[in-house]
């Protein structure tokens, strides 16, 4: 009896204790969290007495009292932070001892109060047929675990696997496409300098045998699928092109052709097909021309095109409705126009797949060219607020990749190179040139070296890559995983033209009609020549010289040197904005109204 | 006053987490003019290893004390105040590390990966509760785990969940042990420690979505006792396994069993099995072709869940960190307004070649493939042998513990009416 007082006393004595402990805990808890509240809402550090005082001391970065008042408003701050943390944790340790306290008091209770079975009436249902019933959830269970497994796998397989595989292909074929170059002796007149550039498209005997779908880098070298040429970089790997014609004389003019709409495209040639684009507000056509007489093979109307805008978008007069150049694979010809038309035709001019890519949200109208790595047609947009750059399969127009820029809108064109270690997609926009590996879409590297407006698209050469705008600079930037900065230069600077580079020279055309070459490593300027005639058309390297046509329509041709040794000035008899087709040993040039064959 | 302790819980586990967010850097270092040197951050030492052997020392003594409360004793106090201690030594003064349930994945990976050396300890606290488990039962859950401890201090309301809900949810520990497995395999991860979800607690510094884990398992095990060592435990499956073969295991009845019912309900587990007097009804062809009939089911489960595994193999490389930094290099985010993540920015730094970086996750994706058929295959095992397993029954006419799923927490001793003599 007596034992029995006593064990009640100590029950009831632990219950009281449990209770002061849990009040404590729920006193504690309260009080944590109070704190919490009231830390987390103050930001000293950038309450507004702290940003006058910043203010104020970048006003007056001598006055030593304002220097001191901050420290010292730093100093309670962190005292504040500080203390805070060591009440919490404080506290945090007191709540942990009480809720203890609560739960071995329970327990305790639990242990002292005698138990009173809890008899069963009767046993639970037949053992037999509670058996087969768990068999038979044991077996939902399993098909449900599978189920869920399986829907699983389909909702998150993103075939990593295959890509990765796919992209092993692609390196390894660079890697041979690499290595052969280096054996491969180029013929360009300047073999050191066009070397590395050439070597930025690459060509390789191992992949000399056509892979499926898309053409060998041979047959991209010997045709001009792209604007400013193969990789889109200017720099042409054939020979034997004229230096001498007059259009007005008809000496070494091939043929001539009226271009039924107008465009600020250039040409792009293949086999023995060149191709334009042309448009107005109401219109817009893709043009096939016969290489060997000027004729049109066929011109194909691109309309009513599923979410193409009805109203004409609103573009400069120097941009136009058709101022992306169009690119080629040898299987088909695409072509993109201001209103984001984008058409992918057969080379019989059958259309084979076509989208609308929205109207681009352009000042000035789109101008980015468009241009194919492998089996893939690459776009870039930027347009603004939503810049991008994508990979559509050439077959189908599906969309391979797509990576969103963080750029303002820009007017240039992506370039292709190979780095020495892989292939890649280099594209310049306010405020970044941002490399791109082209069969994964994936960021490679980025500099931030570039602002305004860009129009001019980049050159390279030998591993360094240049870009410019005016307003701007003119940065080397050597490529790779860390770009670094070689030179930079704000002398003259280009707002349409492109500049070309080769491993020892940078030219840089402007506008206004100046042409500046520097040394590509070091930035040292060798000279400048005015040919005081504006130039929006970009240079082209062949045969050792520079190809740099004026809006009049005068091709100025010089020697790719150190110094301005001028081979020849020929006049086209018509203006010109346009860049020159450099192909099997004929120059195509578009001028304002009619497109031109030069051939010797 | 039970409802008031569920209340009082919440609102500390909610507390702690509160501490647990100040764990961040919320101010830059300060800049100094007077030329004070910052003191670079120094990696902590490893623990002594005095410290290291009285650990093992403390688990050995721990379990041999246990096991002889359980045993001897039969005293479900002594199992209780054992289960405290456990819970303050290995739970707060060793912050949940050594602990036997991780060290699956250190052995795995020593068995895997021979440039890994498993720590002795972590050794030790896999196999010693394993061959005392092969002895005395599970003791090791009763009163030296203490994640058992954890929970049994908040089992006040324990319900009974049924043989259907015990059967089905008892898979899960078989998949987590599976899934535990082929992350540690293959260096991955060690999931059961990342997703430990009470070791936060004894170090003050959960993760929000750890916490909230932990709250709720303990919540839950106010109601339904130990839901972590039944329905998830990964180590609970190997001492299921081995207490099987226990040569001494608790016994309700220190003597014969009278049959008084009275332990029926004792166990918050479930864990003690009726009396089967009651013959199969079935005829013995009808089961002997069932059995037969399981029997070649077995292989197909392994194989059809070897498939469905292989079909998961990307999804569960998903966490791989060399497959996560292809896949980010691959498929970069789509907002360009996101920074960089770490796992680029150091790629990018080390200077390592793209071609390198998609090789290791090439035969990452392809160690996962078949870590995926082998998973799927060993689900396809359980599955098969818990279908068997309640196929077969022997008869008894006593209660008797479930020797291996009980946790000889001595509980039910407590009910039995017959004493030592």
């Amino acid at each position: 009896m007596y034992k029995q007082k006593s064990t009640d006393k100590t029950i009831s004595l632990l219950q009281s204790i449990a209770t002061a402990a849990a009040l404590l805990a729920f006193v504690l808890c309260v009080l944590i969290l109070v704190n919490y509240y009231q830390v987390k809402r103050s930001d000293p550090l950038n309450s507004p007495a702290m940003k006058t005082m910043i203010e104020r001391f970048r006003n007056n970065p001598d006055d030593e009292q304002i220097k001191n008042e901050i420290r010292e408003f730093d100093l309670l701050a962190r005292k504040a932070f500080f203390t805070t943390r060591w009440q919490i944790r404080t506290g945090g340790y007191l709540l942990l001892f009480s809720v203890l306290t609560v739960i071995i008091c329970l327990k305790s209770v639990e242990l002292l109060t005698p138990k009173i079975p809890d008899l069963p009436e009767t046993t639970t249902g037949n053992f037999w047929d509670l058996r087969k019933l768990n068999r038979r959830w044991v077996i939902y269970s399993g098909v449900f675990l599978v189920s869920i497994s399986l829907l699983f796998a389909f909702l998150t397989h993103n075939e990593l696997g295959t890509t990765l595989d796919r992209i092993s292909n692609t390196s390894a074929s660079t890697t041979d496409s690499i290595d052969s170059t280096a054996n491969n002796n180029q013929s360009a007149a300047e073999p050191s300098a066009t070397d590395s550039s050439t070597a930025a498209v690459g060509d390789s005997a191992g992949l000399l045998q056509s892979l499926d779908g898309f053409p060998t880098q041979q047959e991209i070298n010997s045709n001009s699928p792209s604007f400013r040429g193969p990789g889109s970089n200017g720099t042409v790997s054939q020979q034997g092109f004229p230096t001498s014609w007059n259009g007005v004389s008809g000496k070494n003019i091939n043929w001539k052709t009226n271009i039924p709409l107008p465009g600020y495209n250039s040409p792009v040639v293949w086999n023995d097909k060149i191709f334009l684009s042309g448009a107005n507000a109401a219109k817009r056509e893709v043009y096939c021309f016969n290489l060997n007489d000027g004729k049109i093979l066929w011109r194909s109307v691109v309309d009513k095109i599923a979410g193409s805008s009805a109203t004409a978008p609103k573009v400069n007069n120097e941009t136009g409705f058709a101022a992306p150049t169009l690119t080629t694979d040898g299987r088909r010809v695409y072509a993109v126009f201001a209103n984001g038309d984008l058409v992918a035709l057969d080379m019989q001019g059958k259309l084979v797949w076509a989208k609308n890519l929205g109207l681009p949200k352009n000042h000035y109208g789109h101008s980015s060219s468009l241009i194919m790595y492998h089996d893939m047609l690459i776009v870039q947009f930027d347009q603004s607020g939503s810049a991008y750059v994508m990979a559509l399969s050439g077959k189908t127009g599906e969309q391979v990749w797509k990576t969103s820029r963080n750029v303002k809108i820009s007017w240039s064109s992506p370039i292709l190179v190979n780095t020495g270690k892989q292939m890649e997609t280099i594209l310049v926009a306010e405020p970044f040139v941002i490399s791109y590996n082209p069969a994964t879409g994936s960021e490679l590297w980025r500099y931030d070296c570039i602002s305004g407006e860009v129009g001019p698209s980049l050159a390279y050469a030998d591993g360094v890559v240049f870009s410019v705008n005016d307003y701007s600079k003119l940065a080397a930037v050597q490529v790779g995983a860390s770009p670094r900065l070689l030179w930079e230069s704000d002398e003259y600077l280009s707002d349409i033209p492109s500049p070309i580079a080769t491993a020892k020279y940078l030219f840089l055309p402007t506008s206004y009609g100046m042409m500046v070459c520097y040394d590509a490593k070091t930035g040292a300027k060798y000279w400048e020549h005015d040919f005081a005639t504006p130039t929006y058309s970009s240079p082209m390297l062949a045969d050792g010289n520079i190809f740099q046509l004026d809006k009049k329509g005068v091709m100025h041709i010089f020697k790719s040197d150190k110094t301005y040794i001028s081979v020849n000035e020929s006049p086209l008899g018509e203006g010109s904005v346009c860049t020159p087709a450099f192909v099997k040993g004929k120059i195509i040039i578009r001028g304002d109204k009619n497109l031109y064959c030069i051939g010797k | 006053m039970k409802k008031a302790l569920a209340l009082v819980l919440l609102v500390f586990l909610f507390a702690v987490q509160v501490m647990n967010s100040y764990g961040i850097q919320r101010f830059p270092k300060p800049e100094f003019e007077s030329g004070y040197v910052q003191p670079e951050t120094l990696m902590p030492d490893p623990r002594a290893e005095v410290l290291a052997i009285m650990d093992i020392a403390v688990l050995l003594v721990s379990l041999s004390v246990v096991s002889w409360l359980v045993l001897k004793k039969r005293s479900r106090n002594g199992v209780f105040w054992m289960s405290l201690f456990s819970l303050a030594y290995f739970g707060f003064y060793r912050e949940g590390c050594v602990c036997a349930i991780g060290s699956i994945q250190n052995v795995t990976l020593a068995l895997f990966d021979t440039s890994y050396i498993i720590p002795l300890s972590a050794l030790i606290f896999f196999v010693t509760p394993l061959v005392y488990t092969l002895f005395f039962g599970r003791t090791f859950c009763a009163g030296v785990c203490p994640f058992g401890a954890m929970q049994d201090l908040v089992a006040f309301r324990p319900q009974k969940l049924g043989s259907k809900l015990n059967a089905v949810l008892g898979v899960i520990p078989y998949l987590y042990l599976g899934l535990a497995v082929l992350y540690a395999a293959t260096g991955t991860d060690f999931i059961i420690c990342r997703y430990d979800p009470f070791v936060g607690i004894w170090r003050l510094n959960a993760s929000f979505g750890m916490f909230v884990f932990a709250g709720i398992l303990l919540i839950l095990g106010i109601f339904i006792a130990r839901p972590y060592c039944r329905f998830l435990c990964p180590y609970g499956v190997l001492l299921n396994w081995s207490s099987r073969f226990s040569r001494r295991h608790l016994t309700i009845t220190p003597s014969d069993c009278i049959q008084c019912r009275l332990c029926e309900n004792s166990c918050p587990y479930d864990a003690i099995d009726i009396p089967v007097t009651v013959k199969n009804p079935e005829d013995k062809r009808t089961m002997a072709r069932k059995l037969i009939f399981i029997i070649i089911l077995i292989p197909v489960l392994i194989f059809a869940g070897g498939w469905t595994g292989s079909r998961l193999y990307e999804s569960l490389a998903g966490v791989n960190a060399k497959v996560q930094l292809a896949k980010q290099i691959v498929s970069p985010p789509k907002d360009s307004n996101q920074p960089e993540t770490f796992e680029i920015q150091a790629f990018k730094s080390s200077g390592k070649q793209q071609s390198l970086a998609f090789a290791e996750a090439s035969a990452m994706l392809g160690k996962f493939y078949l870590g995926g058929w082998l998973l799927g295959g060993f689900m396809g095992l359980v599955f098969g042998g818990l279908i068997a397993g309640l196929m077969i029954t022997k008869h008894h006419t006593d209660y008797i513990p479930n020797k291996g799923t009980c946790f000889s927490c001595a509980r039910c001793i407590d009910y039995c009416p017959v004493k030592m003599p």
